[in-house]
């Protein structure tokens, strides 16, 4: 591995990513951070979002030991998992935890240092946010990549199985996909309980603040308006960083062990196929890290300009991964060089294709949202039948999208030829990993939201002038749009992701049978094929996995039932945590007549620490279906009903994901669309039928639907990881 | 009896004496002592050397006084019926509008242009009754024929704001009324024609205003005024409403009577 030049692409993205993510920390740190009282307020925002963290860790940590003990006796006691799982499986959840605490420890600090810059000029506050949220980008990328990086150098130093070629690299391959299970819990509990923890602030302060109260936006006053500040930064930076960070390390390992699958029996070709991804993904930081320093914008810019200058830096990174992967692919000589670049530009395409569609399906600037804003002059009733009609239909192009580029994806690398099976799916991957390339700037726009929304909290909560506030809503208003496109990116590097993975869960149980001791693989007819050699369509006609086996029918059911029952449990989850938050801010209105006079401050500790342990309690349910369906589905069904859980699970899962973020979406905006003076705006009856359905959109859009992402990914994780437990002790 | 004032609350009517400053007596009567409860205020302040005896002024003389603490006396209700046609409008001071949150914004009174351009005009009345009314007279006309006691329909004094029409002032057919927050827009139309195509004045488009005061649309802003008197207190630009009364400004957009 170490021979190969082009693989030093990804140890020096990674150190370019770390590099420029503590450049960018330190000149954030750097800036002026405003008045005593802005410094106050961004004080509080800090600690509540850190009294967040701790606690999820402090829960998280418990979770882990516990699950790594379960492996270790596994693995050690019963010989029915990889040694390396219980390290690597607390490798990944450290270093996804990790990620977010440093994005977290970055949003929190830049808000109000955005808020100061904007009392003097747009183009200095576009810069510290932009730039805090590339610490975020590229602190994921890099202890993603470095992560994976360290795994294959550590395995082929000192595994010895590893030295072996052939059986070798795809034992480490597969097995470094354990280090992903890590990583996906971690995003549940950072997924599902920020989801939870956001909308439960966000509905406890407006429902008592502002319903009750009659007090405005970001007020002070409000005893949840820190938590709200905080959720914001709980959901789209820790939630969106880990999510991402999963599927990014997810599709890197996919792809290697796909590849280390794919050519088996060609160990030159088997080195190069793991390379590739690595050196995609290395080459796309250090392009990353170039089209953050593109984002600039001058004094004065309007909305478009600055949507611009933000698309500048996303499309250069893309353009020249599109450009800089031919060559790297070519410089390492793999085959059918053109049809694995094919595949990269195939996910990238698919990533930009989705974002926009989200875009579309969710922005006030375009028809679906103002049909739905529209319909709210007819009542809530009309308002909501709209917005359930342009989500079950905003999910045609991003679904297409992704078929689409599944289909070229798996084309390109498997030159056009549909029995290439192992080569296709390896194009699958690589496009995953194409999608994902230039995640280091395109989770930095998603950061860089609550960062902006934060400063503009700041600005209104410290009565800032009226110029000041001007430039943080045109930052936030900005955010808005990158957060919904930053949606429908993660939605669909999800499912792209969790494909890749499904189609890696073959190659684990192919390992596990040579572990055990197999070698044929019995087919139809009494024949019988080498299982070293046995190809994936093989291994389809054992485990009869048709869509004819009732068996397989059954848990695609089962799979599809997993994604709605976990969505439901999520968004009703949100009702009793913010259940708890709106007592909690009646009492201390009620306790305290101050609180509404101004004259003393609200206990904001107290709301924070109510929706951090709501989010922690509530999420323990969903967490435990998304963990213990497939093993149960495995034990009970075998690995054809584990492969058509995945499959049922995948399909439904993203539809839905789909519907429930854009749904959400197209709510929240209309009700922006009517509160900017459109079909008779504030305090109409169409706005009051508009945050109807805003409000019955909050657990959807940021709750269920990017829960789902998760989910799709951690049932396949688990999957792969129990594949022993499966293999081993199936009642099929 | 210095530290006393004199308040006439448009919502509900009612003359109250009090201790408190007028943004102090705006908080306290929106939201209640403890702050338990909220609801939009309207009052004037009226001239505390003002006396009638039409009121017990008596009481606010013995009740309207410092407690144990030295704390000062919110409020002693010195009348809470016809309060306004007993109330004249030279006596009438600054107008207070007062969030359900208890922020204030005060009006004060000036001259009143009657430069305008001939269109049609919608009218909410705030007291003693609350319809909207739309018309083709201009606030002033709009007072008189409100006030004249030769009309069947009349009342002795009237507190009112006249509310945006956009293309409707216009041209009630086809005029673009699509961004309007009012109820039944096909109702206000029809009534904007009749006035237009008749020769009738006014025409009542909604008996009994439940919309609180519609902020954002206020147009040129509060009149008070009879047959004799006519006061009016122009409303901030949106402009202004937006820089230099945001906190009033924010609270009134979020406090909607419709959330209640």
């Amino acid at each position: 591995m170490l021979t190969e030049p082009v693989f030093w692409l990804a140890p020096a993205g990674v150190l370019a990513g770390v590099v420029f993510a503590v450049l960018f920390y330190r000149d954030m740190l750097r800036q002026d951070a405003g008045s005593a009282q802005m410094q106050r307020i961004g004080g509080h925002v800090q600690r509540g979002a850190m009294a967040y963290l701790a606690q999820q860790y402090r829960i998280m940590l418990l979770v882990f030991l516990i699950l790594a003990a379960l492996f270790a006796t596994l693995a050690f006691g019963l010989d029915v998992q990889s040694r390396y799982l219980p390290v690597l499986f607390l490798a990944g959840g450290l270093f996804s935890a990790l990620a977010g605490y440093v994005g977290m420890q970055t949003a929190t600090r830049a808000s109000v240092r955005t808020a100061a810059a904007a009392r003097y000029s747009l183009a200095a506050s576009l810069r510290v946010a932009f730039r805090s949220g590339a610490v975020m980008g590229l602190a994921v990328v890099s202890l993603g990549l470095g992560n994976v990086v360290a795994w294959f150098l550590f395995a082929t130093t000192f595994m010895p199985a590893a030295r072996g070629e052939g059986a070798g690299l795809v034992l480490v391959t597969t097995t470094g996909l354990s280090f992903g299970m890590g990583a996906s819990l971690q995003a549940l509990f950072a997924r599902v309980g920020g989801g939870i923890y956001t909308k439960a602030a966000d509905v406890g302060a407006d429902l008592v603040g502002k319903l009750e109260r009659g007090i405005p936006e970001d007020d002070p006053r409000n005893p949840a308006v820190i938590a709200d500040n905080v959720g914001d930064n709980v959901g789209d930076v820790a939630g969106m960083g880990a999510d991402l960070f999963e599927s990014y390390c997810g599709s890197l390992l996919a792809a290697a062990a796909l590849g280390a699958a794919a050519w088996s029996q060609d160990p030159a070709m088997q080195l190069k196929a793991i390379i590739a991804p690595l050196a995609i993904a290395g080459l796309g930081i250090l392009l990353s890290v170039c089209g953050v320093f593109l984002v600039t914008t001058k004094e004065g810019a309007g909305q478009k300009q600055l949507l611009s200058s933000l698309s500048r830096g996303i499309n250069a990174s893309a353009a020249l991964i599109v450009l800089a992967s031919a060559g790297v692919l070519h410089l390492l000589g793999v085959a059918n060089a053109w049809g694995l670049w094919g595949a990269v530009v195939a996910g990238l395409v698919t990533g930009m294709v989705v974002g926009r569609a989200t875009e579309y399906a969710t922005s006030p600037g375009y028809a679906p949202t103002r049909k739905v804003a529209a319909q709210a002059e007819g009542g809530a009733a009309t308002t909501l039948i709209a917005g359930l009609g342009t989500g079950m239909q905003s999910t045609a192009i991003p679904v297409l999208a992704v078929a689409v580029g599944t289909l070229l994806a798996f084309l390109c690398a498997s030159g056009f030829d549909l029995n290439q099976l192992n080569q296709g799916l390896y194009g699958v991957a690589i496009a995953a990993v194409g999608m994902l390339s230039t995640l280091g700037i395109t989770l930095a726009s998603d950061a860089y939201g609550p960062i902006a929304d934060n400063a503009g909290g700041n600005a209104e909560m410290c009565e800032l002038g009226p110029e000041v506030r001007e430039r943080t809503d045109a930052l936030d208003s900005l955010g808005n749009t990158t957060a919904a496109t930053g949606k429908g990116f993660a939605i669909g590097s999800a499912a792209l992701t969790a494909l890749a993975l499904i189609a890696s869960y073959i190659e684990v149980v192919r390992l596990e049978l040579l572990r055990r001791g197999e070698t044929l693989l019995t087919l139809d007819g009494g024949r019988s094929v080498p299982l070293a050699e046995a190809s994936l369509q093989d291994f389809m006609a054992h485990y009869n996995v048709t869509l004819l086996n009732p068996v397989v029918l059954a848990a695609m059911f089962i799979g599809a039932m997993a994604a709605f029952v976990f969505s439901g449990m999520t968004i009703q989850a949100v009702g009793r945590a913010a259940a708890a938050m709106v007592e909690e801010v009646r009492r201390q209105f009620r306790e305290d007549p101050g609180i509404l006079r101004g004259d003393s401050e609200p206990d904001y500790a107290r709301c924070v620490e109510i929706s951090t342990l709501g989010a922690q309690r509530e999420m323990i349910a969903p967490a435990l279906l998304a963990v213990m369906v497939p093993v149960l589905t495995g034990l009970l069904l075998g690995v054809a009903g584990v492969i058509g859980l995945l499959a049922g699970g995948l399909a439904a899962g993203f539809v839905l994901a789909v519907f429930l973020s854009n749904a959400g979406g197209a709510w929240d905006n209309a009700k922006k669309y009517v509160e900017e003076g459109h079909h008779g705006g504030k305090n109409s009856r169409a706005h009051q039928a508009a945050v109807i359905g805003d409000t019955v959109g909050d657990p959807l859009k940021d709750t269920a639907g990017p829960s789902l992402n998760i989910l799709v990914k951690l049932m396949s994780i688990v999957a792969i990881v129990m594949a022993g437990v499966t293999v081993g002790f199936s009642l099929l | 009896m210095g530290d006393t004032r004199l308040y006439l609350s448009l919502i509900p009517q009612a003359l109250v004496a009090s201790m408190l400053n007028p943004e102090e007596f705006g908080y306290y009567y929106a939201t209640g002592k403890q702050a338990h409860t909220h609801g939009e205020a309207i009052f004037f302040e009226v001239d505390p050397d003002w006396r009638s005896e039409d009121f017990p002024f008596h009481v606010m003389t013995e009740k309207c006084v410092p407690g144990p603490g030295g704390e000062p006396k919110e409020s002693v209700y010195l009348g809470i019926y016809r309060v306004l046609s007993r109330v004249p409008v030279r006596a009438l001071g600054n107008l207070y509008l007062v969030t359900s949150d208890g922020l204030s914004l005060e009006l004060q009174r000036q001259p009143h242009s009657e430069a305008g351009r001939d269109e049609l005009h919608l009218y909410q009345e705030f007291c003693p009754i609350t319809p909207m009314v739309a018309s083709r007279l201009n606030p002033r006309q709009f007072c008189q024929f409100i006030t004249d006691t030769s009309q069947p329909i009349h009342v002795p004094r009237i507190v009112f704001s006249e509310l945006r029409l956009d293309g409707l002032a216009q041209d009630p057919v086809q005029g673009d009324a699509h961004d309007l927050p009012y109820h039944n827009l096909q109702h206000l139309r029809d009534c904007l024609q009749q006035i237009k195509a008749t020769h009738k004045d006014t025409k009542l488009v909604t008996k009994q205003s439940t919309e609180g005061v519609m902020y954002r649309m206020v147009k040129g802003g509060f009149y008070v005024g009879d047959q004799h008197d006519f006061a009016y207190y122009p409303y901030p630009s949106l402009d202004l409403l937006e820089t230099s009364h945001r906190s009033w400004w924010r609270s009134a957009q979020a406090g909607g009577s419709f959330w209640r």
